[in-house]
Protein backbone atom coordinates (compact mmCIF):
# COMPACT_ATOMS: atom_id res chain seq x y z
CA UNK A 1 0.00 0.00 0.00
CA UNK A 2 1.28 3.09 -1.50
CA UNK A 3 1.30 5.89 1.34
CA UNK A 4 0.22 9.52 0.09
CA UNK A 5 2.74 12.60 0.27
CA UNK A 6 1.97 15.25 1.97
CA UNK A 7 3.67 18.37 2.07
CA UNK A 8 4.88 20.58 4.93
CA UNK A 9 4.31 24.28 6.20
CA UNK A 10 5.08 26.35 8.77
CA UNK A 11 5.77 29.58 9.75
CA UNK A 12 8.07 31.46 12.82
CA UNK A 13 6.12 34.43 13.48
CA UNK A 14 2.44 35.60 12.85
CA UNK A 15 3.68 38.16 10.42
CA UNK A 16 5.70 35.75 8.25
CA UNK A 17 4.21 34.00 5.05
CA UNK A 18 3.96 30.06 5.45
CA UNK A 19 6.95 28.63 3.34
CA UNK A 20 7.67 25.12 2.42
CA UNK A 21 9.52 23.44 4.80
CA UNK A 22 9.47 19.27 3.85
CA UNK A 23 7.31 16.57 3.10
CA UNK A 24 6.29 13.40 5.16
CA UNK A 25 4.91 10.02 4.02
CA UNK A 26 1.53 9.30 5.98
CA UNK A 27 -1.29 6.76 5.99
CA UNK A 28 -3.75 9.91 6.63
CA UNK A 29 -4.13 13.28 8.20
CA UNK A 30 -3.77 12.47 11.97
CA UNK A 31 -0.42 11.03 11.16
CA UNK A 32 0.66 13.39 8.92
CA UNK A 33 0.08 15.97 11.77
CA UNK A 34 2.72 14.29 13.90
CA UNK A 35 5.35 13.07 11.33
CA UNK A 36 5.01 16.45 10.21
CA UNK A 37 5.95 18.44 13.90
CA UNK A 38 7.97 15.66 15.28
CA UNK A 39 10.08 15.60 12.11
CA UNK A 40 10.54 19.30 11.73
CA UNK A 41 10.80 20.01 15.26
CA UNK A 42 14.14 21.59 15.11
CA UNK A 43 12.76 25.06 15.27
CA UNK A 44 9.95 26.83 17.64
CA UNK A 45 7.18 26.84 14.90
CA UNK A 46 4.27 29.36 15.44
CA UNK A 47 2.46 27.08 12.80
CA UNK A 48 2.50 24.16 10.64
CA UNK A 49 0.26 22.84 8.15
CA UNK A 50 0.35 19.45 6.42
CA UNK A 51 -1.25 19.78 3.06
CA UNK A 52 -2.05 16.69 0.79
CA UNK A 53 0.09 16.98 -2.42
CA UNK A 54 -2.54 15.12 -4.05
CA UNK A 55 -4.57 18.92 -3.41
CA UNK A 56 -1.97 20.99 -4.98
CA UNK A 57 -3.23 21.73 -8.44
CA UNK A 58 -0.52 22.88 -10.22
CA UNK A 59 -1.36 25.74 -12.83
CA UNK A 60 0.43 24.31 -15.67
CA UNK A 61 0.60 20.48 -15.23
CA UNK A 62 3.26 19.96 -17.62
CA UNK A 63 5.39 22.61 -15.95
CA UNK A 64 5.04 20.89 -12.39
CA UNK A 65 7.05 17.57 -12.59
CA UNK A 66 7.25 17.75 -8.79
CA UNK A 67 3.68 18.29 -8.05
CA UNK A 68 2.94 15.66 -10.58
CA UNK A 69 5.72 13.14 -9.06
CA UNK A 70 3.91 10.19 -8.14
CA UNK A 71 -0.08 10.78 -8.28
CA UNK A 72 -2.06 8.02 -9.17
CA UNK A 73 -4.78 7.95 -11.59
CA UNK A 74 -7.52 9.25 -9.28
CA UNK A 75 -5.15 12.37 -8.45
CA UNK A 76 -4.36 12.74 -11.86
CA UNK A 77 -8.01 13.13 -12.71
CA UNK A 78 -8.37 15.90 -10.06
CA UNK A 79 -5.33 17.80 -11.36
CA UNK A 80 -7.04 17.27 -14.83
CA UNK A 81 -10.12 18.00 -14.44
CA UNK A 82 -11.35 21.15 -16.22
CA UNK A 83 -11.47 24.39 -14.03
CA UNK A 84 -14.85 25.61 -13.72
CA UNK A 85 -14.13 29.26 -14.46
CA UNK A 86 -15.17 30.42 -11.41
CA UNK A 87 -12.61 32.24 -10.81
CA UNK A 88 -11.54 33.54 -14.28
CA UNK A 89 -9.51 31.22 -14.81
CA UNK A 90 -10.89 29.32 -17.52
CA UNK A 91 -9.35 25.51 -18.12
CA UNK A 92 -5.70 26.07 -16.91
CA UNK A 93 -4.90 22.27 -17.63
CA UNK A 94 -4.75 23.40 -21.45
CA UNK A 95 -2.23 25.16 -23.01
CA UNK A 96 -3.09 27.73 -25.77
CA UNK A 97 -2.95 25.90 -29.44
CA UNK A 98 -3.45 22.61 -27.75
CA UNK B 1 -26.89 38.81 46.87
CA UNK B 2 -24.20 36.14 45.60
CA UNK B 3 -21.65 36.33 47.93
CA UNK B 4 -18.07 36.25 46.22
CA UNK B 5 -15.84 33.58 48.35
CA UNK B 6 -12.30 34.73 48.15
CA UNK B 7 -10.31 32.87 45.55
CA UNK B 8 -8.13 29.72 47.54
CA UNK B 9 -4.70 30.62 48.07
CA UNK B 10 -2.10 29.17 45.83
CA UNK B 11 0.77 26.80 47.30
CA UNK B 12 4.06 28.14 46.16
CA UNK B 13 6.46 25.41 48.21
CA UNK B 14 5.88 21.93 49.09
CA UNK B 15 6.43 22.88 52.46
CA UNK B 16 3.16 24.92 52.90
CA UNK B 17 1.22 21.97 51.89
CA UNK B 18 -0.94 20.54 54.72
CA UNK B 19 1.41 16.87 55.76
CA UNK B 20 -1.77 14.98 54.75
CA UNK B 21 -1.19 16.36 51.32
CA UNK B 22 2.23 16.30 50.87
CA UNK B 23 2.95 12.99 51.49
CA UNK B 24 0.29 11.80 48.91
CA UNK B 25 1.40 14.55 46.61
CA UNK B 26 5.10 13.68 46.62
CA UNK B 27 4.30 9.67 46.09
CA UNK B 28 1.80 10.54 43.31
CA UNK B 29 4.72 13.11 41.51
CA UNK B 30 6.82 9.98 41.62
CA UNK B 31 4.84 7.60 40.08
CA UNK B 32 4.63 9.73 37.50
CA UNK B 33 8.28 10.22 37.18
CA UNK B 34 8.88 6.59 37.17
CA UNK B 35 6.43 5.97 34.66
CA UNK B 36 7.21 8.51 32.24
CA UNK B 37 11.31 7.45 32.58
CA UNK B 38 10.02 3.57 31.88
CA UNK B 39 7.33 4.30 28.90
CA UNK B 40 10.44 6.82 26.93
CA UNK B 41 12.34 3.70 27.54
CA UNK B 42 10.26 1.91 25.80
CA UNK B 43 9.35 3.59 22.89
CA UNK B 44 12.99 4.05 22.12
CA UNK B 45 13.16 0.17 22.29
CA UNK B 46 10.77 0.97 18.91
CA UNK B 47 12.70 3.60 17.18
CA UNK B 48 14.22 0.69 14.71
CA UNK B 49 12.26 -1.49 13.32
CA UNK B 50 9.22 0.59 12.82
CA UNK B 51 6.53 0.04 9.99
CA UNK B 52 7.78 3.35 8.01
CA UNK B 53 10.74 5.70 8.72
CA UNK B 54 8.28 9.03 10.02
CA UNK B 55 6.79 6.54 12.37
CA UNK B 56 10.33 5.80 14.02
CA UNK B 57 11.06 9.27 13.76
CA UNK B 58 7.99 9.85 15.89
CA UNK B 59 8.68 7.55 17.87
CA UNK B 60 12.17 8.56 18.60
CA UNK B 61 10.75 12.07 19.04
CA UNK B 62 7.96 10.98 21.70
CA UNK B 63 10.72 8.60 24.36
CA UNK B 64 12.39 12.21 23.89
CA UNK B 65 8.91 14.13 24.99
CA UNK B 66 8.61 11.18 27.55
CA UNK B 67 12.39 11.43 29.52
CA UNK B 68 11.61 15.34 29.00
CA UNK B 69 8.40 14.58 31.40
CA UNK B 70 10.31 12.47 33.77
CA UNK B 71 13.56 14.81 34.02
CA UNK B 72 10.62 17.50 35.05
CA UNK B 73 8.80 15.68 36.94
CA UNK B 74 11.44 14.22 38.58
CA UNK B 75 12.90 17.92 39.56
CA UNK B 76 9.62 18.60 41.10
CA UNK B 77 10.25 16.51 43.47
CA UNK B 78 13.10 18.78 45.06
CA UNK B 79 10.90 20.63 46.79
CA UNK B 80 9.79 18.07 48.67
CA UNK B 81 13.15 17.52 50.02
CA UNK B 82 14.08 14.67 47.58
CA UNK B 83 17.44 14.46 45.29
CA UNK B 84 15.92 14.52 42.57
CA UNK B 85 19.51 13.37 40.67
CA UNK B 86 19.52 10.58 43.13
CA UNK B 87 15.81 9.25 42.16
CA UNK B 88 16.86 9.85 39.25
CA UNK B 89 20.28 7.61 38.73
CA UNK B 90 20.36 6.11 42.41
CA UNK B 91 17.27 3.61 42.77
CA UNK B 92 17.22 0.28 43.09
CA UNK B 93 14.60 -1.94 40.34
CA UNK B 94 12.94 -2.56 43.97
CA UNK B 95 12.16 0.97 44.28
CA UNK B 96 10.48 1.99 40.78
CA UNK B 97 6.76 2.96 40.97
CA UNK B 98 6.58 2.69 37.57
CA UNK B 99 3.46 1.56 35.68
CA UNK B 100 3.38 -2.39 36.09
CA UNK B 101 2.23 -2.31 32.51
CA UNK B 102 5.50 -1.68 31.40
CA UNK B 103 7.69 -3.85 33.37
CA UNK B 104 7.56 -6.06 29.89
CA UNK B 105 9.09 -5.19 26.62
CA UNK B 106 6.20 -3.46 24.50
CA UNK B 107 5.74 -6.65 22.00
CA UNK B 108 6.26 -5.12 18.80
CA UNK B 109 3.97 -2.59 17.45
CA UNK B 110 0.44 -3.80 18.56
CA UNK B 111 2.49 -3.61 21.98
CA UNK B 112 3.53 -0.26 21.27
CA UNK B 113 0.06 1.06 19.77
CA UNK B 114 -1.80 -0.46 23.08
CA UNK B 115 1.19 1.15 25.41
CA UNK B 116 0.30 4.59 23.59
CA UNK B 117 -3.27 4.45 23.05
CA UNK B 118 -3.63 3.45 26.81
CA UNK B 119 -1.49 3.48 28.92
CA UNK B 120 0.65 6.72 27.90
CA UNK B 121 -3.43 8.33 28.04
CA UNK B 122 -3.36 6.82 31.66
CA UNK B 123 -0.79 8.97 32.61
CA UNK B 124 -2.12 11.51 30.83
CA UNK B 125 -5.42 11.88 32.99
CA UNK B 126 -3.75 11.96 35.81
CA UNK B 127 -1.68 15.23 34.50
CA UNK B 128 -4.61 16.90 33.44
CA UNK B 129 -6.00 16.14 37.20
CA UNK B 130 -2.78 18.78 38.28
CA UNK B 131 -3.35 21.53 35.62
CA UNK B 132 -4.99 23.59 37.52
CA UNK B 133 -3.50 22.49 40.68
CA UNK B 134 -3.16 25.06 43.91
CA UNK B 135 0.15 23.60 44.07
CA UNK B 136 1.97 26.06 41.91
CA UNK B 137 4.70 24.48 40.64
CA UNK B 138 3.04 21.33 39.40
CA UNK B 139 0.32 24.04 37.41
CA UNK B 140 3.16 25.68 35.74
CA UNK B 141 4.71 22.33 34.40
CA UNK B 142 1.78 20.41 32.99
CA UNK B 143 0.00 22.34 30.26
CA UNK B 144 3.28 21.93 28.29
CA UNK B 145 3.66 18.14 28.63
CA UNK B 146 -0.24 18.05 27.99
CA UNK B 147 0.24 19.72 24.43
CA UNK B 148 2.93 17.27 23.54
CA UNK B 149 0.70 14.54 24.82
CA UNK B 150 -2.06 15.27 21.90
CA UNK B 151 0.73 14.21 19.42
CA UNK B 152 1.13 11.27 21.39
CA UNK B 153 -3.01 10.33 20.97
CA UNK B 154 -3.02 11.21 17.49
CA UNK B 155 -0.54 8.89 16.45
CA UNK B 156 -1.47 5.91 18.80
CA UNK B 157 -4.71 6.08 17.76
CA UNK B 158 -3.83 6.30 13.67
CA UNK B 159 -2.18 3.32 14.66
CA UNK B 160 -4.36 1.69 16.00
CA UNK B 161 -7.22 2.39 13.24
CA UNK B 162 -4.34 1.34 10.96
CA UNK B 163 -3.80 -1.84 12.31
CA UNK B 164 -7.12 -2.83 12.68
CA UNK B 165 -7.70 -2.67 9.23
CA UNK B 166 -5.30 -5.50 8.49
CA UNK B 167 -7.43 -8.80 9.18
CA UNK B 168 -4.04 -10.50 10.40
CA UNK B 169 -3.39 -8.22 12.88
CA UNK B 170 -6.26 -7.83 14.30
CA UNK B 171 -6.19 -10.17 17.08
CA UNK B 172 -2.84 -9.16 18.33
CA UNK B 173 -3.92 -5.67 18.49
CA UNK B 174 -7.00 -6.74 20.32
CA UNK B 175 -4.76 -9.14 22.50
CA UNK B 176 -2.39 -6.36 23.46
CA UNK B 177 -5.30 -3.81 24.43
CA UNK B 178 -7.06 -6.12 26.65
CA UNK B 179 -3.60 -6.95 28.66
CA UNK B 180 -2.94 -3.38 29.07
CA UNK B 181 -6.43 -1.83 29.42
CA UNK B 182 -7.32 -3.38 32.63
CA UNK B 183 -3.67 -1.86 34.06
CA UNK B 184 -4.57 1.47 32.92
CA UNK B 185 -7.46 1.75 34.34
CA UNK B 186 -6.14 0.73 38.23
CA UNK B 187 -3.33 2.63 37.87
CA UNK B 188 -5.26 5.19 38.00
CA UNK B 189 -5.98 4.38 41.51
CA UNK B 190 -8.61 4.44 44.26
CA UNK B 191 -10.80 6.42 45.30
CA UNK B 192 -10.14 5.84 49.15
CA UNK B 193 -6.26 5.67 48.95
CA UNK B 194 -5.01 7.51 52.11
CA UNK B 195 -4.23 11.15 50.99
CA UNK B 196 -6.39 11.12 47.78
CA UNK B 197 -9.57 13.02 49.31
CA UNK B 198 -7.47 15.49 50.66
CA UNK B 199 -5.73 16.26 47.62
CA UNK B 200 -8.82 17.07 46.27
CA UNK B 201 -10.44 18.87 48.76
CA UNK B 202 -7.40 21.36 48.81
CA UNK B 203 -7.57 21.73 45.28
CA UNK B 204 -3.97 20.11 44.36
CA UNK B 205 -5.68 17.65 42.53
CA UNK B 206 -8.44 18.46 40.52
CA UNK B 207 -11.02 15.08 41.01
CA UNK B 208 -11.10 11.39 42.15
CA UNK B 209 -9.47 8.31 40.44
CA UNK B 210 -12.98 7.22 39.88
CA UNK B 211 -13.43 10.67 37.81
CA UNK B 212 -9.84 10.12 36.42
CA UNK B 213 -10.87 6.72 34.74
CA UNK B 214 -14.42 8.32 33.21
CA UNK B 215 -12.30 11.08 31.78
CA UNK B 216 -9.74 7.77 30.32
CA UNK B 217 -12.73 6.05 28.98
CA UNK B 218 -14.13 8.79 27.23
CA UNK B 219 -10.85 9.90 25.76
CA UNK B 220 -9.90 6.19 24.33
CA UNK B 221 -13.61 4.68 24.21
CA UNK B 222 -14.49 6.38 20.89
CA UNK B 223 -11.29 5.23 19.37
CA UNK B 224 -11.98 1.54 20.47
CA UNK B 225 -15.00 1.87 19.11
CA UNK B 226 -14.33 2.96 15.93
CA UNK B 227 -11.86 -0.15 15.87
CA UNK B 228 -14.32 -2.52 16.70
CA UNK B 229 -12.59 -3.48 19.49
CA UNK B 230 -14.32 -1.55 22.56
CA UNK B 231 -17.66 -4.39 23.01
CA UNK B 232 -14.79 -7.14 23.19
CA UNK B 233 -12.67 -5.25 25.80
CA UNK B 234 -15.94 -4.48 27.88
CA UNK B 235 -15.64 -0.83 27.17
CA UNK B 236 -19.64 0.86 26.72
CA UNK B 237 -21.38 4.02 26.10
CA UNK B 238 -24.01 4.48 28.45
CA UNK B 239 -25.74 7.65 28.56
CA UNK B 240 -22.91 9.45 27.10
CA UNK B 241 -20.90 7.84 29.52
CA UNK B 242 -17.95 5.35 28.55
CA UNK B 243 -17.29 2.94 31.37
CA UNK B 244 -15.63 -0.63 31.44
CA UNK B 245 -17.65 -3.21 32.36
CA UNK B 246 -14.99 -5.76 33.70
CA UNK B 247 -14.02 -5.49 37.31
CA UNK B 248 -10.49 -4.12 38.39
CA UNK B 249 -8.65 -6.63 40.55
CA UNK B 250 -7.45 -4.73 43.33
CA UNK B 251 -5.82 -7.78 45.29
CA UNK B 252 -1.86 -6.57 46.40
CA UNK B 253 -2.45 -3.21 45.16
CA UNK B 254 -0.19 -0.93 46.60
CA UNK B 255 -1.63 2.62 46.91
CA UNK B 256 1.64 4.57 47.56
CA UNK B 257 3.49 2.67 44.76
CA UNK B 258 0.96 2.16 42.33
CA UNK B 259 1.72 -1.35 41.78
CA UNK B 260 0.33 -4.89 42.63
CA UNK B 261 3.55 -6.62 43.44
CA UNK B 262 6.20 -7.29 40.80
CA UNK B 263 9.26 -4.99 40.09
CA UNK B 264 11.16 -3.44 37.21
CA UNK B 265 13.54 -5.90 36.38
CA UNK B 266 17.26 -4.69 37.02
CA UNK B 267 18.64 -4.50 33.33
CA UNK B 268 15.89 -1.80 32.42
CA UNK B 269 16.48 -0.05 35.50
CA UNK B 270 20.00 0.36 34.89
CA UNK B 271 18.84 1.96 31.43
CA UNK B 272 16.97 3.70 33.28
CA UNK B 273 19.29 5.28 35.72
CA UNK B 274 21.79 5.59 33.44
CA UNK B 275 24.57 3.03 34.48
CA UNK B 276 26.45 2.44 31.04
CA UNK B 277 27.97 5.66 31.19
CA UNK B 278 27.99 6.69 35.19
CA UNK B 279 31.25 7.91 35.00
CA UNK B 280 30.27 10.76 32.26
CA UNK B 281 27.62 11.89 34.62
CA UNK B 282 28.10 15.66 35.69
CA UNK B 283 26.52 17.62 38.53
Amino acid sequence: MKEPVYEVFARKTREEPLRHIGWVNAMDGDLARVYAWKTYDEQNWAEMCVIPRSAILPVDPDESQFVMAGRDEHEDEIVHSRGTGSYGGGDVAVKEGQ
Amino acid sequence: MTETLPAAAAYEKAEQLPADVRAPLRDLILALADSKRVLGLRYSDRMLGSPTLEAGIAASSMAQDEWGHARLTYALLGDFGDDPKALEHERDAAEYRSLDALDAELDGWHGMTAAGLLLDMALTAQYAALVDSRYVPLRNRVQKLLDEEKFHFQYAAAWARRIAQVPELRAGLEAALGRVLPLALRWLGRDEAPGMRRMVEEGVVRDLPSDRRARFLARVGPVLEEIGMADALGVVRDAGEWTCTARTDWSGWDDVARRAGGSLDEATAARARGDLNRALLMD
